[in-house]
């Protein structure tokens, strides 16, 4: 560990920190992905928060204020706590939300009582135990470190090879159960590892960050991808991305490690949910934009042709009173296919340009296709079940069955 | 009015504003809404900081309820995208808010101590000692503020019935019938960001939390029922608060604390002995079924009418 | 009710030049179609044909990228008291705390108003609906406490209490059996009967045959739009399913000739 921290051209204490940030995030966005894809994203701040009744007990128990102590006290108190929300879920109606915020209060609340208990017994020794939950990055040891880098390896590990149980067991508990995988062993290694992930990120960088590393990572990753094979690795991937990035960025502005890396995270997470290819806010919407005006575009086209076709050229309000399509909306697009160069005017009367018509014909052409595939596409003996995609039906069957289909239809009519 | 009773009245207007809202954020599953605007408040007291020099309880729940809000609008429209479900949403929204906070006391107010324990979580043992005189009478501020929020959730779910029935059971039926779920979900979590900034000032964040989310998820337990649902949860509440009381006195505890346990055994008891969905009332459905069908089992090879006694 | 010469005249349901996309392709492309009042219409297609996509377009349910839907005559924004309309698979809360005969008063709400309470004569209103749908012994019960045929005829039941012009069913006969299905299609006669417009997504071309009147033939584009014994031919429906086949061949007798 130590030659790795002095590889990096860092200083030694931003070293650490990055270090630290680069396996937590990893651990957290591997780990993650099994409470979010549950609608479990808040059990982080769960067991943060019955951390609280678990040092209370372990000073009560022992009297130390050891760290080692208070830690295992913690821990314990936080994987009752995980099994209680487990427990509670599976055998009521309660949803997973609400029976997080059950054990949540319910600590917390047997937390703040213990505490008072404590306090009034008059130790001395106790101030400060509340100050267990929230730990400061920048604080961070190298002892931390090894404890960090054997949490991740573990966890990475045991993600790997128990990946097709998990991925099972995660979409479909009862199939799970059904085909003898042991469910509820893996739901208590699942949740022991998450349980030991918060409790070191709650040491180490504060409990607010840790709910947060829970979730980046895999709403970011669940964006762009749709697999869970590929994911989970991304998820991990960001999840180190984020807590470097974070921690870099806070060593050159001098601003506490936490918040910044929560905040490059969630920077992160809204550039996925907008601009995500084929998901995003944004993309969606240009997407709906252009199609509504390319759709309209080039019906008016195949209007014109369609017109031409059957008399004179049209004037603008003889063309709107032919399709039935609103004058207002009409002149618009008639104003773009002008300056696009698709129209000819004639006085009033419109012609299309020879761009113009090609793009007509194109239009139409794919329009005959569509027809000749509805009417003959069971002649075509395709090799594999494609989805064709109607506005583009040559791309999505390729050129030879594309010909195939307009030979049928010639040989039709 | 003696400080007993002036607090465990400050509690029962906490459970009863909680208890009109704990239900629909119970079936709505977004329950954690009320711990994410725990947090996502601190960033109103550093504004409030930097805008005004003061820690003056009602400027800073001003602030507070303005970042409040916005969380949850935040949270709404997050969810809105079907991008990221509601769970997840309340996870990226309250944290990134809590990290602006902290950066901004870092940056501008590192001198001061600001943080939300000592500026708006209040101490509810504290609560009768800060008073408005009303008509002559001197009544605790904490009581005066809650009465008002009460009184406007008790309008708000009365009057919007129906239409949060409606959006919270079938929204995509509520949008073709005109009443658009959207908007009453806006409403009722703005409702939730006021009742929790007011409250946290007078009792601290934990109880309020708690008011909002244990209630109501007993209530669930224990009725088929919309308005039983509801009205369990107000009886509970105030259970809680009354029980939780008596008991933080009689042991010289946390009084918040004391309360949110009693909220958390009244949950315990109904998961157990709840009589359709508790553990033991199922447990002893399944056993009489299964004990009905060897009888049964047993009277097909009985010769005729021999067991028809039984 | 609206008995003008103008809403009779209209179409209960028409849809001019529609197109929608989900992400990257048209689901529907370019559909014209009509159902008129007064007649038990079905849209029939192949799964993934855009029927119900048809349907929400024609609700504003979902964003279209061309062309209008209107409800007898008007837009649907406009006229959502005339149109009722019953989902695919009811994205419901099946654990909520409601009773059968509070769902089926929500069909009251949009006539009701905001804020205003549920008198009592729309609860005799909503009790005749249960009675209609053969579900008043359970009006009590919790929603989620019944079978799918019975939820079914729930959402039937709310859809009725809207008391609607139009009533649009997205395949109300799916996973019911055949003493269900029988009871819904009688009733859905009598609304025909009563001169409103109803129109359903239906697999079984025995049934629409059978019983419906009118009939629309979609797949992704309206292949045909008529009177079901002039749409329903060996040749349109080759049309139809044949394409989305893809792999059927000739030999290969398809499953809707059978
Ligand atoms: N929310 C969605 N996102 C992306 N694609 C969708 C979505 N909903 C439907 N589709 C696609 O749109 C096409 C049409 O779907 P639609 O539900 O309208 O079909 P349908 O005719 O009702 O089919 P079925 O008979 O199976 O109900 C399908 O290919 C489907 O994959
Ligand atoms: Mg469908």
């Amino acid at each position: 560990m130590g030659s790795l921290i002095d590889l990096l051209p860092l200083a030694y204490p931003d070293a650490v920190v990055v270090v630290g940030a680069a396996l937590l995030g990893m651990t957290a966005g591997a780990l993650g992905v099994f409470a979010v894809l549950r609608e479990r994203s808040l059990v982080g701040d769960a067991l943060a928060h019955s951390a609280l009744p678990g040092v209370a007990v372990a000073f009560l128990v022992t009297g130390a204020k050891d760290v080692g102590t208070l830690l295992a006290g913690a821990a314990c108190a936080g994987i009752v706590g995980a099994l209680m929300m487990v427990g509670i879920e599976r055998t009521s109606r309660i949803r997973p939300d609400a029976a997080i915020g059950v054990v949540l209060s319910s600590f917390f609340s047997l937390g703040i009582v213990l505490l008072t208990y404590i306090a009034s017994t008059n130790n001395a020794n106790q101030a400060g135990l509340e100050k267990y939950l929230f730990g400061q990055a920048a604080g961070l040891l190298e002892r931390d470190l090894i404890v960090m880098a054997i949490l991740s390896a573990i966890s990475l590990t045991l993600v790997a090879l128990l990946f097709r149980a998990l991925k099972t067991t995660l979409f479909d508990p009862n199939f799970a159960g059904s085909v003898g995988l042991p469910v509820r062993v893996l739901e208590v290694a699942m949740t022991a590892l998450l349980v030991v992930a918060v409790i070191v990120g709650l040491r180490t960088v504060g409990a607010i960050l840790m709910v947060a590393m829970l979730v980046v990572p895999t709403v970011a990753a669940r964006q762009l991808a749709g697999r869970l094979a590929v994911v989970l690795p991304v998820s991990a991937l960001i999840g180190a991305v984020v807590g470097v990035t974070g921690a870099l960025l806070s060593a050159r502005a001098e601003l506490p490690t936490g918040p910044v890396i929560v905040l490059v995270g969630f920077l992160v997470v809204m550039a996925c949910v907008l601009l995500a290819p084929g998901r995003g806010v944004i993309w969606r919407a240009r997407k709906l934009a252009r199609d509504r005006r390319r759709t309209l575009t080039e019906g008016v086209m195949v209007d014109i042709e369609t017109a031409i076709h059957a008399g004179p050229p049209p004037t603008a309000a003889e063309l709107a009173l032919v399709s039935g399509r609103d004058p207002r909306v009409l002149r618009r697009v008639l104003r773009r296919l002008d300056r696009e160069g698709m129209l000819a005017r004639d006085g009033d009367r419109l012609h299309l340009s020879e761009i113009g018509a090609a793009a007509a014909h194109a239009v139409l052409e794919r329009r005959n296709l569509w027809s000749a595939w509805l009417e003959h596409g069971w002649q075509l003996q395709l090799p594999d079940a494609r989805e064709p995609n109607p506005s583009d039906l040559r791309a999505s069957l390729g050129d030879h069955y594309a010909d195939r289909l307009q030979a049928l239809a010639v040989k039709e009519s | 009015m003696s400080d007993n009773l002036s607090i465990i009245l400050t509690a029962g207007l906490v459970a009863t504003a909680a208890g009109l809202l704990g239900p629909f954020l119970v079936l709505r599953r977004v329950a954690l809404t009320s711990d994410a605007v725990s947090h996502a408040v601190l960033p109103g007291i550093v504004v409030i900081w930097l805008i005004f020099h003061t820690r003056a309880p009602l400027p800073v729940i001003g602030g507070a309820a303005v970042f409040a809000i916005l969380c949850v609008l935040a949270i709404d429209a997050l969810k809105g995208t079907n991008l990221v479900r509601g769970d997840a949403a309340i996870a990226l929204v309250f944290p990134a808010l809590f990290s602006v906070g902290v950066l901004g006391i870092t940056r501008y107010a590192s001198d001061i101590h600001l943080d939300l324990d000592s500026t708006i979580y209040g101490e509810i043992a504290f609560s009768p000692f800060e008073t408005l005189p009303i008509a002559g009478v001197e009544i605790a501020r904490s009581i005066v503020l809650l009465s008002g929020v009460a009184l406007v959730n008790i309008l708000l779910v009365v009057l919007l019935w129906k239409e949060f029935k409606a959006t919270t059971f079938d929204p995509e039926f509520s949008r073709t019938i005109g009443i658009s779920p959207k908007l009453l979900s806006r409403l009722l979590l703005v409702a939730v960001a006021i009742t929790a900034v007011t409250a946290f000032e007078s009792v601290g964040a934990i109880l309020v939390v708690t008011l909002l989310i244990v209630p109501a998820t007993t209530a669930y337990l224990l009725t088929d029922r919309l308005w039983l649902m509801v009205a369990t949860t107000l009886a509970i509440g105030w259970i809680s608060a009354v029980a939780g009381y008596w008991g933080a006195v009689s042991v010289d505890a946390s009084i918040a604390g004391a309360m949110g346990l009693v909220a958390a055994l009244c949950f315990a008891i109904a998961l157990f002995v709840s009589p359709s969905y508790g553990l033991i009332a199922r447990s002893l459905q399944r056993r009489r079924r299964s004990r009905s069908v060897q009888r049964e089992l047993a009277l097909a090879v009985k010769p005729q009418g021999a067991g028809a006694d039984t | 009710m609206r008995s003008t010469a103008e809403t009779l005249a209209a179409p209960a349901l028409e849809v001019r030049r529609l197109t929608a996309s989900y992400s990257s392709r048209p689901v529907l492309w370019d559909v014209d179609a009509t159902f008129p009042m007064g007649a038990l219409s079905a849209i029939v297609g192949p799964n993934g044909a855009g029927k119900s996509t048809l349907l929400k377009a024609a609700l504003g349910l979902i964003a279209t990228d061309a062309g209008q839907a209107l409800i007898q005559g008007r837009p649907v924004k406009t006229s959502r008291d005339r149109v009722a309309y019953v989902p695919q698979r009811d994205a419901v809360d099946w654990d909520f705390p409601i009773t059968v005969r509070e769902v089926v008063e929500m069909g009251r709400y949009a006539q009701i108003g905001w804020v205003r309470r549920v008198q009592r004569s729309d609860q005799t209103l909503v009790a005749d609906c249960l009675e209609r749908v053969g579900m008043a012994a359970y009006a009590s019960r919790q929603i989620g406490q019944l079978s799918g045929g019975q939820r079914q005829r729930v959402f039937i039941a709310r859809a009725l209490a809207q008391q609607a012009q139009v009533m649009v069913m997205d395949e109300p006969f799916a996973g019911v059996d055949a003493r269900t299905e029988a009871d819904i299609l009688g009733l859905l006669q009598e609304l025909r009967n009563e001169g409103r417009a109803v129109i359903v997504v239906h697999h079984d071309l025995g049934t629409v045959r059978a019983a419906f009147d009118w009939v629309l033939l979609l797949n992704v584009r309206a292949i045909a739009a008529g009177p079901v014994a002039d749409v329903l031919t060996p040749e349109t429906l080759r049309r139809a399913y044949g394409a989305a086949g893809g792999l059927e061949t000739e030999e290969q007798e398809p499953r809707w000739a059978a």
